[in-house]
C-alpha cells in the first residue's frame, strides 16, 4: 500500500495496479495463504495471460513465515512459480520496489520463456 | 450486584444440586462446573429467565494433556446485561460421546460459535440446524484444536495436491 502511495510512489516506474488479473503481468502475494485458499489463488494466477510473473512479498508469503502449522501453506512456491522473493515482516516499501526492479532486470534478460518457443522442446 | 449473582448461584445450588460438582470463584469471576451435560439446557433457560439475556461466548477446552477425565470442557459465558453480572459455565463432556445440546433456540448468537467448536474440536451439538464446518475446508480431516493433533499434519488436503501437481506438469511442459 506504502509502495504505491503518494511518498514511494510505483507509478514512476511504470507499475500500475489493475483490477483485474486478466489485465496484468504480474501478481505480488502479500500474505500468509491457507490451505482453503490456495485454490483461489491458483485460479487469479490461472487467469492472467501470458506472460506473467510473482513476486512474493513477506515472509508469510516466501516460506509460511512464523506460521508452521496444519493450516498454512510453507509458501507460495509450492502452487504457483515465483520469481522474486521479497524478505521481511512486513518487508519496508523500499524492499518491495527493489523487488519489483530486480523483477525489471529479470525480465530484461528472460529469453523465450512463454510462447510458442516456451516448450522446452522447440527451446534453440 | 455481587449479592444478586450470589443469590443465583445458590438458587442453581438448590435446583440443579446433583448436576453439578463444583462451584467456584477465579479472579472475581464465577464458574460452576456441570458434570451432566443433560440438564444443561435446563440450566441455561434458568439463567436466561432470570436475566442473563446475552451470551457472551461458547468455547471449549481439551484437557488431554492435563489428565483430567473427562477430557473436554465446553464453556459458556453468559452475561446479564441489565444488571451488569456474569457467570461461566464449564460443562464436562467425554472423549467416548462428544456431543451435547445446542442453545441456538435460546441464544441465536450461538450458532455460529457452535458449528467453530464442532470444527476444531469435533465436539456435536444435537439439534443445531446446521452443523458442518465454519472455518476450515469442508473436505478437512481431523479436527486441529484437539491436543493430538499433529502440528502439521503429513497429509495434505486433497485439491492442494492436485494443485501441485497441476504446476508440476506444467513445469515439465515449458510454460509457467
Amino acid at each position: 500500500m506504502a509502495a504505491g502511495a503518494a511518498r514511494n510512489d510505483l507509478d514512476r516506474f511504470g507499475i500500475i495496479f489493475r483490477a483485474s488479473p486478466r489485465q496484468a503481468d504480474c501478481m505480488i502475494v502479500a500474505g500468509t495463504l491457507t490451505y482453503k485458499m490456495a485454490p483461489i489463488l491458483r485460479r487469479v494466477y490461472d487467469q492472467m495471460s501470458h506472460p506473467r510473473w510473482v513476486v512474493a512479498m513477506g515472509s508469510c508469503a516466501c516460506s509460511g513465515g512464523v506460521f508452521r502449522t496444519y493450516s498454512t501453506v510453507q509458501g507460495v512456491d509450492e502452487i504457483v512459480p515465483v520469481d522474486i522473493y521479497v524478505p521481511g515482516c512486513p518487508p519496508r516499501p523500499e524492499a518491495l520496489i527493489e523487488g519489483l526492479l530486480e523483477l525489471r532486470r529479470k525480465i530484461r534478460e528472460e529469453r523465450r520463456t512463454w510462447g510458442p518457443y516456451a516448450r522446452k522442446e522447440i527451446n534453440l | 450486584m455481587k449479592d444478586r449473582l450470589s443469590e443465583i448461584v445458590r438458587e442453581i445450588k438448590e435446583t440443579f444440586r446433583e448436576a453439578l460438582s463444583e462451584i467456584g470463584e477465579f479472579r472475581g469471576q464465577t464458574y460452576i462446573i456441570v458434570s451432566q451435560k443433560g440438564i444443561l439446557k435446563e440450566l441455561i433457560k434458568f439463567l436466561k429467565e432470570r436475566g442473563f439475556n446475552h451470551l457472551q461466548t461458547l468455547t471449549a477446552v481439551d484437557y488431554l494433556n492435563f489428565g483430567k477425565k473427562p477430557r473436554f470442557e465446553v464453556i459458556y459465558q453468559l452475561y446479564n446485561i441489565n444488571e451488569r453480572i456474569a457467570l461461566r459455565l464449564r460443562v464436562e463432556v467425554s472423549e467416548e460421546d462428544p456431543s451435547i445440546e445446542s442453545i441456538t433456540d435460546l441464544f441465536p448468537g450461538a450458532n455460529f460459535l457452535e458449528r467453530e467448536v464442532f470444527d476444531l474440536f469435533g465436539i456435536t451439538f444435537k439439534g443445531h440446524p446446521n452443523l458442518k464446518r465454519i472455518l476450515l475446508p469442508d473436505n478437512w480431516k481431523g479436527h486441529p484444536l484437539r491436543k493430538d493433533y499433529p502440528l502439521e499434519p503429513e497429509e495434505k488436503p486433497e485439491d492442494f495436491i492436485k494443485l501441485k501437481e497441476w504446476k508440476k506438469r506444467l513445469e515439465e511442459y515449458g510454460i509457467k
